[in-house]
């Protein structure tokens, strides 16, 4: 490992008032692989933001070879040789591995004058480049016949075509199998002899398999730098959740959980979950935890009928339901989506009709639909929401994220549903709204109905939750109660690695 | 400029706009102010108005209808041929009614269903359209044997002073707008306009709601072609093909009124007299025939693009 070339000085930033980033010392040396670590909200994500140009630091410095440099947009940072690999595959599909590869950077060579794609010499740099990097893959390839995880190595040849210095990588193998994971890490080892590399990453196994030095952020500050051999998986995690959390004073006052279940899923599987076993009480609310791409999402729509599972079955009040998102409605399956804008809200509507879209027939007497009556129920609900708005027959748009997410909350509070699903409820959205969320899950948990809490942000599933199990890879890989001692230290460990099942008591 | 102005102007600019143009015909054209140009205004809008009422629900549902237009000479192909076969005009309306909505279905089973593109499926349909009703006709027009008299009061009768077909488009305008407002069909299609992923997470069919509205739109294609067979007294195959840019043109002009930005029946009667009023004012002031053409291509773009600002999204697939 040779000189430091990429380092940061007291960088730090600020948005709407509020500081995500504080003075983070960060420096990266030529030949080595410097890992970040830490929470979801942790910071990560803006600092990686700011080296790539994507954001302009509020304060601090960036120094690169010595010199201070200032990346006002993203084509500033890579022509400084710093490029990021992003967590989504961005590729033509029916372009082949090549064309991918060199898309904006064709080589040309003139006939007559004129420039003609020099696909030869391309396919050959692929080959060659293919080759050192021990990947057997034949550039003529369309990508969409690829795995992920050679459209992923596709994603990091189009970085270094570019002869980087510096490559940032965002969790590369997010939605990997096993093999294809040790693919995709096994590049990123070739790579490091000749660059620096940052490696962001939400599994601490690859994180010690591959770092030589790792920093840990947590609440927008960096809280070290250690080197592999001096740290150990049980001191990064206890670095990542910190002594005292702060995050929020709410705190559950019972448990509702009642002796009949309301819903359960038998051995659910399909393309993205394995095998999923569990069941909810009438008045329980379950957590499920795991890192971006473990299928918390995936259990959410297969409840709800937005996935076909493939084996296993899915039983409400001991029926067996083939879910449709029509039938969910009906059968009382009510779903607060992770996507608030894309799947949630109808923005150029109003409040009301956000409010009124699932339930409608309750507003319709005769075939017309009572606009009074309409609007009676979204005031009542902005009231007991606390939703600020102007008005009933405000433009969605218009409203913050905690509100407009109040807003879909109202939907299925005006009709009687049975289960929740909460997919990633409070992202986004402040601490105030965050807390009344919890709460009305409190509340919706107190009157009998069944809860399950996704979320990829632990310290809120243990305020919540009266049980919680963690996913990876599609497969629950353990239960935990909020109160067993460590719960925090014990679930993460579980969240971000360790293998085999692991079970309370 | 205040807010409430600005507001004022974002959902009523372009009725002024309309009225501006009245205004101007009046001064200028001097035939253009008088009862009965005013009566022959309707009467030349009435159709327009209805075959656009039929369009902006697939609008409204963020679906697009190339075979409107088209498809109105092969309604009205079929629509003689029952009248001329059997000499029962109730018959030959549902025979109208029903080649409209075998187009609509077939737009809705390709666009809704299978999932081709709005803009690919339904321009394929109206060709199609296009082919059968020259393959039947041979390209000439059908003329009526022996009409029966209620025949051509669809089209030409009056009720006191009012043009039947005024009255057509008024109780049509009337239903589009209380479906629109009033009903769950209404609301359920403006909000997979609006957003079809957060409809399909509100348990709404959306698939089911589209097709509603390929029907929707060739409904008021055969009511337009069977009033206008009845105005013209024969069945023209070619008659109807501008109404695709016109219908076009009003849709978009029915979204910078009266609202967030979104196609409306209100708007779409606004819409169609503007059009109307350019059509029959340029014709008096002896303007060519193709001059209009050049200012109706002026006015879509021109609507589409106060559209656009008012954040209309274009979520057509092409």
């Amino acid at each position: 490992m040779s000189e430091v070339f990429l380092e940061t000085k007291g960088v730090g930033k600020e948005f709407n008032g509020v500081w995500v980033l504080n003075e983070i010392d960060f420096d990266l040396k030529k030949g080595e692989i410097h890992a970040l670590v830490g929470e979801n909200g942790a910071g990560k994500s803006t600092f990686i933001k700011i080296l790539s140009g994507v954001h302009n630091p509020s304060q601090g410095q960036l120094i690169l070879n010595g010199k201070e440099k200032k990346f006002p947009n993203v084509q500033a940072s890579e022509n400084a040789g710093i490029r990021t690999v992003h967590q989504e595959i961005n590729l033509v599909s029916y372009f082949n591995v090549y064309q991918n590869i060199f898309v904006g950077a064709e080589i040309q060579k003139r006939y007559f004058g004129f420039p003609v794609l020099a696909n030869k010499m391309m396919k050959n740099e692929v080959e060659k480049a293919l080759g050192n990097l021990n990947i057997q893959l034949d550039p003529k390839l369309p990508a969409h016949t690829l795995d992920t995880s050679h459209q992923r190595i596709v994603e990091i040849c189009k970085a270094l075509v570019h002869n980087p210095q510096v490559m940032i990588f965002d969790e590369p193998t997010t939605s990997l199998t096993e093999e294809e994971r040790n693919r995709v890490l096994a590049v990123i080892e070739d790579l490091k002899e000749n660059l620096g590399i940052i490696f962001v990453s939400h599994n601490l196994e690859e994180v010690f398999r591959l770092a030589d030095r790792i920093t840990i952020f947590r609440d927008g500050k960096k809280i070290a730098t250690k080197r592999k051999e001096e740290t150990s998986q049980d001191e990064v995690i206890a670095m990542m959740i910190g002594g005292e959390k702060t995050f929020s004073k709410y705190k559950r006052q019972q448990c509702y959980v009642q002796e009949a279940s309301c819903l359960e899923l038998k051995n659910v599987s399909n393309e993205k979950l394995n095998d999923v076993n569990f069941k909810i009480c009438k008045g329980e609310v379950i957590g499920i935890v795991g890192v971006l791409g473990s299928g918390k999402t995936e259990i959410a729509k297969a409840i709800f009928g937005l996935d076909k599972i493939k084996d296993g079955e899915i039983c409400l009040n001991g029926k067996k339901i083939n879910p449709t998102p029509q039938k969910s409605v009906k059968q009382g399956i009510a779903l607060v989506p992770e996507e608030r804008q894309e799947q949630g809200l109808v923005s150029g509507m109003s409040v009301t009709k956000n409010i009124t879209i699932a339930y409608l027939d309750q507003w319709v007497k005769n075939g017309v639909i009572s606009h009074k009556r309409e609007r009676e129920t979204a005031r009542e609900k902005i009231e007991l929401l606390g939703i600020r708005t102007t008005g009933p027959d405000q433009i969605v748009r218009y409203l913050s994220g905690g509100n407009q997410q109040k807003v879909i909350l109202s939907r299925w509070l005006s009709g009687d549903f049975q289960v929740g699903i909460f997919d990633e409820a409070t992202k986004g959205i402040d601490i105030k709204a965050k807390e009344d969320i919890y709460q009305l899950i409190d509340k919706l948990a107190e009157e009998g109905k069944g809860v399950i809490f996704l979320s990829s942000y632990l310290p809120e599933v243990l305020l919540v939750a009266d049980k919680i199990l963690v996913l990876r890879n599609g497969a629950i890989v353990g239960e935990f109660s909020p109160d067993e001692e460590q719960a925090e230290e014990k679930i993460l460990s579980r969240m971000l690695g360790g293998s085999g099942y692991e079970r309370a008591n | 400029m205040n807010e409430q102005i600005k507001r004022f102007l974002r959902r009523y600019g372009t009725v002024l706009g309309a009225l501006a143009i009245f205004i101007v015909l009046s001064i200028v054209a001097e035939n253009f102010l008088t009862t009965r140009n005013m009566f022959l205004l309707l009467r030349q809008m009435s159709m327009l108005t209805i075959i656009s009422l039929g369009f902006i629900f697939v609008m409204s549902g963020g679906g697009f209808d190339m075979s409107v237009g088209f498809s109105v000479g092969l309604v009205a192909v079929f629509f003689a041929a029952v009248l001329n076969a059997t000499g029962s005009l109730p018959l030959a309306i549902l025979a109208g009614l029903g080649t409209g909505l075998v187009v609509g279905s077939v737009n809705g089973l390709l666009c809704s269903y299978i999932g081709i593109p709005d803009f690919i499926g339904t321009f394929a349909v109206g060709s199609i359209a296009v082919g059968v009703k020259m393959l039947y006709t041979k390209g000439n027009p059908i003329f009526f044997m022996r009409p029966p008299e209620s025949f051509s009061f669809i089209g030409q009768g009056y009720i006191g002073l009012v043009p039947f077909p005024v009255i057509i488009m008024f109780v049509i305008l009337a239903i589009a707008i209380f479906v629109l407002k009033k009903t769950s069909l209404g609301r359920r299609i403006y909000a997979i306009g609006g957003n079809p992923t957060a409809a399909l997470y509100a348990g709404i069919k959306v698939k089911k709601y589209r097709f509603i509205t390929f029907l929707i739109s060739s409904l008021g294609v055969a009511i337009t072609a069977i009033v206008l067979t009845s105005r013209l007294g024969s069945a023209q195959p070619l008659a109807g093909e501008n109404y695709l840019l016109d219908a076009v043109s009003v849709g978009f002009l029915s979204a910078t009124m009266f609202g967030e930005g979104e196609t409306n029946a209100e708007g779409a009667f606004v819409g169609a007299l503007i059009i109307s009023m350019l059509n029959n004012g340029l014709t008096m002031l002896n303007v060519p025939y193709y001059f209009q053409f050049i200012t109706k291509g002026s006015v879509v773009i021109l609507a589409v693009l106060i559209a656009v600002l008012m954040g209309q999204k274009f979520r057509m697939k092409f």
